[in-house]
């Protein structure tokens, strides 16, 4: 009931912009519907609180102000400490429900026990993009994490530098992403669509451009996507195809791979298996197309500055390996 | 003066004028006054910083600041506000007020003062200077390992960080401890603790905050300038260390640091607010016991800034309650605030304003803070742009608000000059409006989804207005900011008026002269009550002679 009116006044905010924002408060999944819920009602509960003392004060401001010319003495009044007990103890009632709204939320989000029916993630933080695993099913990809509608999806968190941090608003809160320790996460989607998420710890210089989205979808296009994704990488056909697969198995393949599933937990950068089944690269940042990549393998550093791929490609060389990339659909 | 009064003629002492006098000073007075420019100084360093990073968030994908410059600029604006504004504005008061405060003539260790001063001042520049020697630090004010490992920042800009903050907290430790021993032993006759003004209250709980918590922070950073240069492994997971270690030692003194910056500004409001009401402070041992408890409970909460580090349930709610409790003493100080306005005759001055300013601006920064202490909903806004408005409200609207009014309330017993009410009043509404501008929709932007610490953001998400309506607050404070500065010059090149006590205020340093002789009081007061100059005003209504 609360939530309604809330996400009326939510949408009102949010919405102003016209544009629809990666926002917890606009949201049908369970998690972030609980906490909205939970942000709804303490913010209900901290207006009341802004109202009675910004207007106890207004009007004490108004009523109390000293007339013009008036010289004479207010009455002294010293107040003693027993006059606080009752705001106290109504400060304490107020947080005590707080405290039990609290408590209630955090066993709504509560990670459910593991069920065989659950998807099973490991998602690996870089500097700056994400790598997203599928151990049970022999997938690695990057920056663009699929899952199906309504299912539990378990996800176990690692880092292999610094500290990240987790965050897909509209699916789930944040989970630190933190290196020589296992954070678990869950959530589940039950709507399909895509959603952004982006790191939420400062991680270093592109700390900006690691972002990622997750696509929801149904059952049966996650298993097409599944499919496609657990097939071994296109063989290279025409000259140019041949020059550039052996670029990518070879220069490439000091942090690249192009073997599905193999995750690359140890290499700094992410699995070419089905580069181009993904919408964009570098952290969720840019287009994926053609023209784009060009650019990329030009300067990394000027599209990215700082990001590990230190690397200009002359034209030619380009040329073949992006003919080859082209076809990893 | 003796002397000459003598006709005795002395050769002129090295450091009795001019610049060295200034450089050689151990006049709690003189080192004060050093402390607030200092800071006001480093307050412009930061806020043109705030500005700076405002211009390249106004639009998305904006390329006017480079992602390594954005970063050390956040990093030096955090750094800058915390360590080198708000806490040396708080110890400049300290200094300059707490003394004539409690009827003494100095502080208890003057030459350990200029000591924490200096240090205090060389630990700033030092840290500056790094933008010189290839780059500042860039990895935050708080600095997360292993971030912060050589390894990742290879740079030397942590290690000026390193030693700048080292150096930082050896001058707040010995300022600290000066203050403690001041205020126990150098009390006038008569002034027992509980006859003691409130700001000086609030200092004495903030000095041991600082004396308790930086231990802490000294631990943390030397243990990453062991891993950076000797080659430790504290916080490295490769070989056994741990990343959250960092975290704990530093959030156990990061989150006593928030109640050093926001005390000495409550001290200030609950003096100024009874001054211009014409009224004692209501309920103050309520008001002391509160401060005081806010003190116990400032070092029991640490880890609610780590609430999405993966701890356990049962850390969570021990934290999450320690974090709501903070309300019931926050709560009194505005119940005391309030209930001193009551029925009151107010006078709506300059100080008062700021410190109006204040009580309306801590409380947003208190209501918004409920839902950062509520776990999964601090899951969603922890490290969001909520965040940045919530610690704005509390420490722009709180602290800086506070310490302005002490600005403008003391600027007269410092100066001889009082600064002008009605060009006063411009800054205040420019500082006030332009504040609410930037700091009310970084809520919407944490709600919406906006990380903090990104140089930089896309469309389509919803964010680019409420940026860019950031970036012309910001600018408005900017203006508020200069009419400050344009008043501050206009004043001192006034002639001197010298009013002993312009506010008609209540407490023993408007008992001297302004600006005070630097023996303070030809005579040492007896105080009876704990406001002396009221009971001096009228002895009829004296506060010695009513229950209190």
């Amino acid at each position: 009931m609360i939530r309604k009116y809330g996400v009326l006044m939510g949408l009102a905010i949010l919405l102003s912009a016209c544009q629809p924002s990666p926002s917890f408060m606009i949201s049908t999944s369970p998690i972030p519907t609980h906490e909205a819920d939970l942000y709804m009602e303490v913010l209900i509960e901290a207006a009341v609180i802004f109202v009675i003392i910004t207007g106890a004060l207004i009007w004490t401001l108004i009523r109390y102000r000293r007339k013009h010319g008036d010289t004479s003495l207010p009455r002294q009044i010293y107040g003693r400490a027993s006059w606080f007990i009752i705001p106290v103890l109504l400060i304490v009632g107020v947080d005590g429900f707080d405290f039990v709204l609290m408590v209630k939320t955090m066993q709504n989000v509560r990670a459910p026990a593991a069920a065989a029916s659950d998807l099973n993630l490991q998602i690996v933080g870089h500097r700056w993009w994400w790598e997203f695993d599928y151990p049970d099913l022999g997938i690695a990809t990057a920056n663009e994490l699929h899952v199906p509608v309504g299912t539990t999806v378990q996800i176990s968190l690692k880092s292999v530098d610094v500290i990240h941090s987790f965050w897909v608003p509209q699916l789930s809160g944040k989970t630190d992403v933190i290196p020589g320790q296992n954070n678990t996460m869950w959530l589940k989607a039950d709507q399909v669509g895509e959603f952004l998420g982006q790191c939420a710890e400062f991680c270093g210089t592109e700390h900006a451009l690691m972002r990622f989205k997750v696509i929801v979808e149904s059952q049966e296009d996650f298993d097409k996507w599944v499919a496609n994704q657990q097939k071994p990488a296109y063989q290279p056909q025409t000259e140019d195809e041949k020059a550039g697969y052996a670029e990518v198995t070879s220069a490439c393949a000091a942090c690249h791979s192009i073997t599905p599933g193999e995750m690359n937990t140890d290499l700094v950068g992410p699995n070419l298996t089905h580069l181009f089944s993904r919408s964009t690269f570098a952290g969720g940042t840019f287009d994926l197309n053609e023209e784009n990549l060009g650019k990329w393998l030009a300067d990394t550093q000027a599209m990215k500055p700082g990001n590990d791929m230190e690397i200009k490609i002359l034209p030619d060389k380009r040329k073949q390996i992006i003919s080859y990339l082209l076809n990893l659909k | 003066m003796t002397a000459q009064a003598q006709g005795i003629s002395h050769k002129k002492e090295l450091g009795s004028s001019g610049l060295l006098s200034w450089l050689m000073t151990v006049d709690h007075k003189r080192i004060g006054i050093l402390y607030i420019i200092s800071a006001f100084v480093f307050f412009l360093f930061g806020g043109t910083e705030a500005l700076l990073m405002r211009l390249q968030l106004a639009q998305p994908n904006n390329t006017f600041l480079t992602p390594d410059l954005y970063n050390q600029i956040f990093t030096m604006h955090g750094t800058t506000m915390i360590f080198l504004v708000v806490m040396p504005l708080s110890a400049g008061f300290g200094n300059y007020i707490v003394p004539i405060m409690i009827g003494a003539r100095d502080m208890a260790f003057p030459k350990l003062n200029a000591l924490s001063y200096w240090t205090f001042l060389f630990g700033s520049v030092f840290m500056y200077s790094s933008f010189l020697f290839g780059g500042a630090p860039n990895d935050g004010w708080f600095s997360y390992a292993p971030l912060t490992e050589k390894v990742f920042s290879p740079t030397h800009g942590m290690d000026f960080w390193i030693v700048g903050i080292l150096m930082l907290g050896f001058a707040t430790t010995i300022g600290s401890i000066n203050f403690i021993v001041t205020i126990i032993q150098l009390r006038a006759p008569g002034m027992t603790l509980t006859k003691m003004p409130v700001f000086v209250w609030t200092t004495f709980v903030t000095s041991f905050l600082a004396v308790f918590s930086l231990p802490s922070l000294t631990t943390a950073v030397l243990l990453l300038l062991f891993d950076r240069q000797l080659g430790a492994h504290f916080y490295n997971v490769a070989e056994g260390g741990s990343a959250l270690l960092w975290q704990h030692l530093f959030w156990f003194f990061g989150h006593p640091e928030v109640y050093i910056l926001i005390l000495p500004a409550m001290g200030i409001v609950s003096t100024v607010v009874p001054v211009f009401s014409s009224k004692p402070l209501l309920g103050y041992p309520a008001v002391v016991l509160s401060s005081v408890s806010i003190g116990f409970l400032a070092f029991v909460v640490w880890a609610h800034h780590m609430f999405a580090t993966g701890m356990p349930e049962t850390a969570l709610l021990f934290f999450a309650a320690d974090t709501f409790l903070i309300s019931a003493p926050t709560g009194v100080l505005f119940f005391s605030w309030l209930g001193t306005m009551w029925n009151s005759k107010l006078r709506f001055d300059t100080p008062m304003l700021f410190s109006l300013g204040f009580v309306a601006l801590f409380l947003i920064g208190g209501l918004d803070g409920i839902h950062l202490a509520v776990v999964p909903v601090d899951w969603q806004l922890t490290d969001s742009y909520y965040v940045i408005g919530h610690i704005h409200y509390v420490l722009f609207g709180g602290a800086i608000f506070g310490l302005f009014s002490g600005i403008y309330y003391w600027f007269e017993k410092i100066t001889g000059r009082s600064l002008s009410e009605a060009i006063g009043k411009w800054h205040f509404w420019f500082m006030f409006i332009g504040m609410n501008m930037v700091f009310m929709p970084m809520h919407f932007l944490g709600l919406a989804g906006m990380p903090r610490r990104i140089y930089t953001y896309g469309t389509g998400r919803g964010w680019e207005i409420w940026n860019f309506i950031e970036t012309i607050g910001a600018l408005i404070i900017a203006v508020s900011i200069l009419i400050f500065v344009v008043n501050f010059f206009v004043s001192i090149f006034k002639p001197a008026t010298n009013k002993e006590d312009p506010w008609d205020a209540t407490t023993l340093e408007w008992t001297t002269s302004s600006p005070p002789p630097n023996y303070n009081f030809a005579e040492i007061p007896t105080v009876r009550s704990r406001r002396p100059l009221w009971d001096q005003k009228h002895p009829d209504l004296a506060d010695w002679k009513m229950d209190t």
